[in-house]
């Protein structure tokens, strides 16, 4: 069965970066230097020829895309220079792209104009419409759900977490279905049985669990003869720090809202430093700018397969970094003495742009979050049939 | 020599009026390629008492210095007339032998080599005796031969300092030029009406992006400035006749419907006819669709657009593939051989597209590319710019047809992509056609080219005389001998240039005496020689009031194909004269030891 080939991928491709890959001649020494690659997701090589002749649905249904950690280590061995690492970066650019039938995506990713008015107008609006529908700032304590109403902001964010989940259901439904096509995956092999539904339990506990709360192959990674960076700037660290500090902080705001709800303590109230919600969120706050912090300085200097940056991929980290330094400027306000006034307006800041982020999941960098656990599954059904097979 | 010095033991030797011959007879050991399987000892003891035979001896390696020193010591001290060497192939050493005749005074020709390895001790392995007894039958054959060998003398011809050159490409042209260089008249002569030939029709070429039309432009402005460079077009080599150094040839000129003939007298030729591009047959690889074109009509439309866009048949061109190897590597009764210029050309032509428009994708169909040395960087340029390189198996070639959305579609396995079927949707497709060699078959008659099972004319020796034919005098350059490069092909031509300098400029050449030579008194003029000779080196002639055959020597490559057919032995090969060849082969046959059955 012959496959008609897109002539103009690679072109297309290559607006999201991989400037060099073009001197790629498919030898395949970036899949033999690899540490990640094994026999039930090769890569980079194959993807790569994907994209140079043309075929689309194969790479953007590549779970291969989402089981690299971009280590660097290919753009090092490649003799050709053609920077391996920096095009399965962009592959993944691709994807998320390819998913997102909004086009925004592909927007702020190709379009570096339109694509800074979307991210900027977004945070406007989000600053115009609280500064609009904002209330009194109390002297006496620092009453931020005064100043912005909590309905509001619980409104609001419902809106939006609908309209992610929106986007996001429709990616990661056409996502899974690709993959699961393309592996041949079908409903019955899924649930059709007992062992079908052990295998596919086994195989979402290896994506949620072992792989992206354990960050196991992320730890692996360059497990080589490369010299190994110092503990607390080790990828794997710096990547798990801030998706627990994420987490953490998710858990805080929804102990928060629960305890709101059982009525144990009404959001807002002011609570000491050491009580336990605060105590979490505090602590996992820490850890995200940490986290966020290495990130930036590493995109910042542009090392292993950081090395060509989109504006997109700032964009996600940029959000991230202001609502964490946001939180602690508030933190630091709820206990000051006087109560400081640009305490409120820093909350005004922290809700819009925490509002942006939480919008544009599906569109920036952001959207690995939910496409690496979907293809981390299919990986994990992979790894589990050829264990089966031997 | 005279008598006075012959010794007395000579001398007294005589028989029958014949002087008794003083031979020298040398059986090689060579190494133990020889000695290991025939017993070397007692072939030389055999030789030993053989009339005529002075010296036997069997020295390791008849070649060395030390050997070769020794036999002209034995030539000088015991005055030897004859030498027979019994060691390898003539092939090998034949020459070695005939100087060191030379170097004591003795007639080369006075020398025989034997064959008693490649013919006897390789042949026979397993067989001592056998291999023993027959090496003795060879020597003594090569002694018989020796016997009656007569002294020879090269014959020297007087040579005419002025080449032809047939092929007005750019071989040819700059072929030319060198001979004026070196002080050889040049006669050029060109087929077609304008000179030139394929790199005068294109633009940028490899490998360093000159234009071919300006690098032609310039040859034919320095051909106009050379007083001794004469060229004609529409002019075509019909007849030739003489011999190597002084061939007077006949030129026919095509000039307004009438044919004019001339007659020029050159000491050598050089051919320089290139070669025609492939054309694939109709439906070969969808040739004959719209948008399909060949390598040279691609590389005109190429050349022909400035820069902007790349249109075909008025529309605008995003996407082309490349299919490499159309008419070149096809296997068996095909055109077996690689057209070696046609992917650096492509490759090239790629590159120009991409100056032309860098948006248009190239896919590159390949078996194996092969853009050898430096133009390996040209490879690498290209995909850099973002051509794309698919690879098919030699015995699953691409399909081109059009698609059902209309636009043409290219369908390759590629080895490359895990060895899927892909369609890929091109405006333009490329067949890379190659080399085919010319149809020249009047030339070839005239000139009695050597023609190889490919079509292209063979040269003597592919690396160590790679412009000459077995023609003497007649020398072949460029693409008309395999494929090749405009460098490879120039380089080509100016070693012809060298190699005419080489035979012409002495002002004499030297060719071997071992030729045919009619004897006067029993040639009736029969004329069956006449037909059977294949370099028409056999006239008729008047003698004494009689109509004779006659050898020009100068012709003759003492084949002896006329010997036999002379009704009265009227023909002999000098060196190998009736006579010889008869005593050689009576000295095999009336040996004393019973004839060996021959192994069922």
């Amino acid at each position: 069965m012959s496959t008609l080939v897109n002539p103009n991928l690679i072109t297309d491709l290559q607006k999201f970066g991989a400037a060099d890959i073009n001197a790629c001649f498919s030898c395949g020494n970036c899949t033999a230097i690899c540490p990640l690659a094994d026999n039930d997701a090769m890569f980079p090589r194959k993807l790569i020829r994907l994209a140079q002749v043309g075929l689309t649905d194969d790479l953007v249904a590549s779970k291969e895309l989402w089981t690299c950690y971009g280590c660097g280590l290919c753009t090092t061995r490649c003799p050709q220079e053609a920077d391996p690492g920096e095009f399965m970066g962009t592959a993944r650019r691709y994807a998320i792209a390819h998913y997102d039938k909004s086009g925004i995506a592909r927007a702020l990713y190709t379009r570096p104009v339109i694509g800074g008015a979307i991210a900027i107008g977004a945070a406007a609006f989000f600053a115009l419409f609280f500064a609009a529908i904002r209330g009194e700032q109390s002297h006496t304590s620092l009453a931020l759900f005064d100043f912005i109403p909590y309905g509001v902001i619980h409104a609001t964010g419902i809106v939006l977490m609908i309209i992610v989940a929106l986007f996001s259901l429709v990616g990661v439904g056409l996502l899974a279905r690709d993959l699961a096509r393309h592996d041949g995956v079908t409903r019955s092999s899924l649930f059709g049985s007992k062992e079908a539904w052990g295998r596919t339990g086994r195989a979402l506990w290896y994506a949620l669990g072992i792989e992206s709360l354990g960050q196991k192959r992320y730890r692996q990674d360059c497990e080589d003869d490369e010299p190994v960076e110092p503990i607390y700037r080790r990828r794997w660290l710096i990547h798990a720090l801030t998706l627990w500090g994420f987490l953490g902080l998710l858990l805080a705001t929804t102990l928060d809202y629960g305890m709101d709800l059982l009525g144990i303590k009404a959001t807002g109230t002011p609570v000491p430093i050491w009580y336990p919600v605060r105590l979490v969120g505090t602590v996992a706050g820490l850890a995200l700018m940490y986290g966020v912090t290495w990130f930036m300085i590493r995109r910042w200097q542009a090392s292993q397969c950081n090395d060509t940056s989109k504006p997109s991929d700032w964009l996600f980290l940029v959000l991230l970094w202001v609502t964490g330094l946001t939180g602690f400027l508030i933190e630091a306000a709820l206990y000051a003495e006087p109560v400081p006034a640009w305490g409120y307006w820093v909350f005004l800041i922290h809700v819009a742009i925490a509002m942006e982020l939480v919008l544009f999941l599906p569109f920036t960098k952001f959207a690995h979050a939910m496409y690496r656990p979907v293809s981390l599954f299919f990986y994990g059904l992979a790894k589990d049939r050829s264990a089966n097979s031997v | 020599m005279s008598q006075a010095d012959i010794p007395e033991a000579a001398a007294a030797g005589q028989e029958g009026g014949q002087p008794q011959r003083r031979i020298g007879v040398y059986i090689c050991h060579c190494g133990g390629n020889i000695s290991d399987y025939v017993d070397v000892a007692a072939v030389r003891d055999a030789l030993k008492d053989e009339p005529g035979v002075v010296v036997s001896e069997s020295p390791v390696f008849a070649c060395s210095d030390g050997t070769q020193h020794d036999m002209i010591d034995d030539i000088r001290a015991q005055h030897l007339d004859g030498l027979v060497v019994a060691s390898c192939s003539p092939k090998l050493h034949q020459v070695t032998f005939r100087n060191v005749a030379k170097r004591a005074d003795l007639n080369q020709y006075a020398y025989t080599q034997v064959n008693v390895r490649e013919q006897d001790s390789w042949a026979h392995p397993h067989d001592l005796a056998g291999a023993t007894e027959k090496a003795i039958g060879l020597v003594r054959a090569g002694v018989a031969k020796t016997r009656l060998s007569d002294p020879l003398e090269p014959l020297v011809i007087q040579t005419v300092p002025r080449t032809l050159v047939v092929g007005g490409g750019i071989a040819g042209l700059r072929a030319a030029i060198g001979l004026a260089d070196v002080g050889i008249q040049a006669v050029l002569v060109e087929r077609e009406p304008k000179l030139g030939g394929w790199v005068a029709g294109f633009g940028a070429t490899f490998p360093n992006d000159a234009s071919g039309a300006e690098e032609v432009a310039g040859l034919l402005e320095e051909i106009r400035q050379r007083r001794d460079i004469t060229t004609y077009t529409n002019a075509e080599l019909t007849g030739k006749s003489g011999t190597f150094g002084d061939y007077m040839v006949e030129l026919t000129l095509h000039r307004d419907g009438s044919d004019k003939a001339l007659s020029v007298n050159v000491g050598s030729i050089v051919v320089a006819t290139g070669f025609d591009s492939y054309a694939p047959d109709d439906g070969e690889l969808g040739y004959g669709i719209q948008g399909v074109v060949t390598l040279p009509q691609f590389k005109e439309m190429v050349d022909a657009t400035p820069s902007g866009q790349l249109t075909h048949a008025g529309r605008r061109v995003r996407s082309i593939a490349y299919i490499y190897c159309v008419g070149s590597r096809q296997g068996a009764g095909g055109n077996e051989y690689c057209s070696k210029y046609c992917c650096t050309a492509t490759i090239h032509a790629s590159l120009q597209v991409g100056g032309i428009d860098s948006s248009i994708r190239q896919f590159h169909l390949y078996r194996d590319i092969r853009a050898y040395g430096t133009n390996e960087l040209l490879y690498n340029a290209s995909r850099d710019a973002g051509s794309t390189f698919l690879k098919f198996a030699d015995d699953a070639l691409p399909a081109v047809a059009t698609l059902p959305t209309g636009g043409l579609g290219v369908t390759l396995v590629d080895v490359l992509t895990d060895s899927r079927e892909l369609t890929i949707p091109v405006d333009l497709v490329v067949l890379v056609t190659g080399m085919v060699p010319r149809e020249n078959r009047g030339l070839v008659g005239v000139l009695k080219l050597p023609v190889g099972s490919d079509g292209f004319f063979n040269e003597i020796h592919p690396k160590l005389r790679p412009v000459e034919t077995v023609v003497d005098g007649v020398m072949i350059a460029g693409c008309c001998q395999s494929p090749r490069t405009v460098g490879e092909s120039v380089a080509a031509g100016l070693a012809a240039v060298a190699q005419s300098a080489a035979l012409l400029k002495k002002g004499f050449a030297e060719l071997e005496p071992l030729v045919a030579r009619v004897n006067p008194e029993k040639c009736i003029g029969g004329g069956e020689c006449l037909t059977t000779c294949p370099y028409d080196a056999i006239t008729s002639i008047e003698w004494d009031a009689r109509t004779i055959a006659s050898v020009d020597p100068a012709t003759c490559k003492g084949c002896g194909g006329c010997v036999p057919v002379c009704g009265r032995d009227a023909i002999d090969l000098l060196g190998y004269t009736d006579q010889q060849m008869r005593a050689a082969i009576e000295e095999m046959i009336s040996t004393s030891e019973p004839v060996k059955e021959p192994v069922s």
